[in-house]
């Protein structure tokens, strides 16, 4: 899942950057609300991350031009108020969710889950196709109910697929959702993933349509 | 010595007061009776005199004598007042001829004709009269004794003094009742500041109660007012500090959950660690800073004393010289010997200078140019290559306030430092935009 997030305190950035990656999150961050204005019309972000405080530009204007635009990304704010008001008024401005500094990053990974589940009309917090079972927060795969040990990336291939079952998955927006801007991608990236997903959880569970993508089919 | 309450000691001055008036009085009172009774007595005793002398004297004889001492005896009535007068009639040679049968015959012929004089027969001290008779040959002596006098003095001087005793009295009563009635607003007051819940600062009602307390009233409210400015100041200090806290807290908590997720690799872990030591240096300068605006907002008193600001500017640019010459920053330094302030607290003046370069520094682009001037004026520094907008430059100087646009590390609290010590020296702080760049200015 590729979260943009735009905080302007460095080290908070760099902690939830680090620590969401770990976590399985594509992140890109920003710390200018102009730049991170600009970068969720240029991409298709899963989900937003949006500090209030930014020093160039505030998130609440930032968040309103989006949905104006019809941007529908869901919108987790940070605020650094505890004040009630800030918060229905950023829930009002098109927000989805909000988070109260300090905040502890555990709970963005579980808002940040909660939210993206809600937009793929997920309901269970575990996602399961045919005998395989995925739980997002944990970041584990079972088949069978037996583990399965998936590299960061090959599972967030698989949360990507999982969530957009019956749909077909370019290879560009694969590459675009697994990989943040400053990443290096080789060109053949994504297909040594779905080789080491069909290794690891059977030869027929994606199948690749010819020139145009993958896709995850009940 | 535990002074008495106002009511008890007004009560007692009084008191004080109505006796000395009272004795006064009484005194003059005294002296007044004795001279009325005097000059009654004395008319009373002349009229007898004259009375006496206008009678026929020559035929007097032993008998007669001896027929008024039995009339007298007669009409002498047992119950009648003795009013201690006695009169005696002597020829021209001295020899007593007629008397009252009582007083009279202790009587001397000689003394002053036609005035009182003071004598002493037997034991006691007689006022006595002696009068020509009108065909001067006979000496009519009249005498009172001036024990009876000086007795119905004191017997007029007690009736005169009871009523004024009963009155003292009663007006004593009535001065106990009117000062409680009085006192009942101070006590009032007191009662209210009394049973005031602790965080109740409201005004006193100023109306409706005697000018005599009204400066007093005035004077807790201003005080009221004060606390209350004083507690709200502390209020907002702590919220925005609570506020400011957030964020560095946030980081620590967040680099720390990264720390602990990293733990099995080495590398990642010191990173994380080098985040967590930054995050906590932050927060150590942060809390620093405000303890250090608390103290001054507070109204902490510090020494003030001889200044060397050579010394401490120049301290201040070694402090910083690793920063200047990385950013290859051009500092300059002109002073005057003549400072505007040359009293004041090393330790302040020092913070002061500190957050002023360190802004300087801090904001300025690589190869800028930094000028601390100090004169008889003003001390002002400025740094080249970054303006601050018109409509911030107010807003700069207020407690965590930071210019959008920011990339340099700051809690907003440096330039609100620097406003607070300035103002603690009596001084005034600007900041303005020059063709160049951005100046700080202190002058007083």
């Amino acid at each position: 899942m590729r979260i943009l997030l735009i905080e302007d305190d460095s080290l908070i950035g760099d902690g939830l950057k680090t620590g969401l990656e770990k976590l399985g999150f594509t992140i890109d961050w920003f710390t200018g609300g102009n730049d991170g204005h600009e970068a969720l019309l240029q991409t298709p972000y899963d989900a937003v991350v949006l500090d209030l405080g930014l020093p160039e530009r505030d998130g609440l204007s930032i968040l309103k031009d989006w949905r104006n635009r019809g941007q529908m990304a869901p919108v987790l704010i940070l605020t650094a108020r505890g004040d009630v008001d800030e918060r229905i008024l950023g829930l009002n401005s098109g927000a989805d969710d909000y988070l109260s500094k300090p905040f502890s990053l555990k709970e963005v990974q579980a808002r940040l889950n909660a939210l993206l589940r809600r937009s793929s009309c997920v309901i269970k917090p575990e996602i399961s196709y045919k005998n395989i079972t995925f739980n997002p927060q944990t970041r584990k795969t079972f088949i069978n109910n037996g583990e399965v040990i998936l590299s960061p990336k090959e599972t967030a291939l698989l949360e990507l697929l999982l969530l957009n079952r019956n749909k077909i998955l370019s290879k560009e927006t694969i590459e675009n959702k697994l990989y943040s801007w400053e990443d290096d991608v080789s060109s053949n990236a994504v297909e040594v993933h779905i080789h080491h997903l069909r290794k690891k959880l059977g030869k027929d569970v994606v199948r690749t349509v010819n020139k145009i993508g993958y896709i995850l089919e009940d | 010595m535990k002074k008495l309450n106002l009511r008890i000691r007004l009560m007692l001055s009084a008191i004080a007061i109505a006796l000395v008036v009272f004795t006064v009085a009484g005194v003059l009172s005294w002296k007044e009776c004795q001279e009325k009774v005097a000059e009654f007595f004395d008319t009373y005793q002349l009229s007898l005199a004259r009375g006496l002398s206008s009678t026929d004297w020559d035929d007097v004889s032993e008998y007669t004598q001896q027929i008024s001492n039995q009339i007298i005896k007669s009409v002498h009535n047992a119950d009648e007042e003795d009013e201690a007068i006695g009169f005696a009639v002597f020829d021209n040679i001295g020899n007593r001829i007629f008397h009252d049968n009582k007083y009279g015959k202790y009587f001397s012929p000689f003394g002053r004709n036609s005035s009182f004089s003071t004598e002493r027969i037997g034991k006691e001290k007689w006022r006595v009269i002696r009068v020509m008779s009108t065909d001067k040959n006979f000496i009519i002596a009249v005498g009172q004794e001036l024990d009876y006098r000086n007795e119905i003095v004191e017997e007029m001087f007690e009736e005169f003094m009871i009523p004024w005793i009963i009155g003292l009295f009663l007006m004593l009563i009535a001065m106990m009742w009117v000062l409680t009635i009085e006192f009942r607003p101070l006590n009032k007051l007191a009662k209210n500041l009394q049973n005031r819940h602790d965080s109740d600062l409201s005004p006193l009602n100023e109306t409706d109660i005697p000018s005599e307390i009204k400066p007093l009233t005035r004077a807790v409210n201003h005080l009221l007012k004060k606390i209350d400015g004083m507690i709200t100041r502390e209020r907002s200090f702590i919220a925005d500090a609570a506020h400011e806290l957030r964020s560095p807290l946030t980081a620590l908590k967040v680099q720390l959950e990264v720390a602990e997720m990293t733990a099995d690799k080495p590398h990642a872990l010191s990173d994380s660690f080098r985040k967590l030591e930054q995050g906590i240096a932050r927060s150590s300068r942060l809390v620093e800073q405000l303890l250090i605006l608390s103290r001054i907002e507070s109204g902490e008193v510090f020494e003030p004393e001889i200044l060397n600001w050579q010394q401490l500017i120049q301290q201040i640019i070694d402090e910083y010289k690793s920063e200047i010459s990385a950013k290859q920053i051009n500092i300059q330094n002109k002073f005057t010997k003549a400072a505007f302030l040359t009293q004041g607290n090393a330790f302040l003046i020092s913070l002061m200078l500190r957050n002023l370069v360190d802004n300087a520094v801090k904001y300025s682009p690589n190869g800028a140019k930094i000028e601390i001037k100090l004169n008889n004026q003003s001390l002002s520094v400025c740094n080249s290559g970054i303006k601050v907008d018109e409509e911030q430059l107010s807003k700069l100087g207020q407690r965590f306030y930071r210019p959008s646009g920011q990339t340099a590390k700051g809690s907003g609290l440096g330039l609100a430092i620097v406003h607070k010590i300035a103002s603690a020296h009596h001084c005034q702080t600007k900041f303005y935009n020059t063709k160049t760049g951005f100046c700080v200015s202190i002058f007083n």
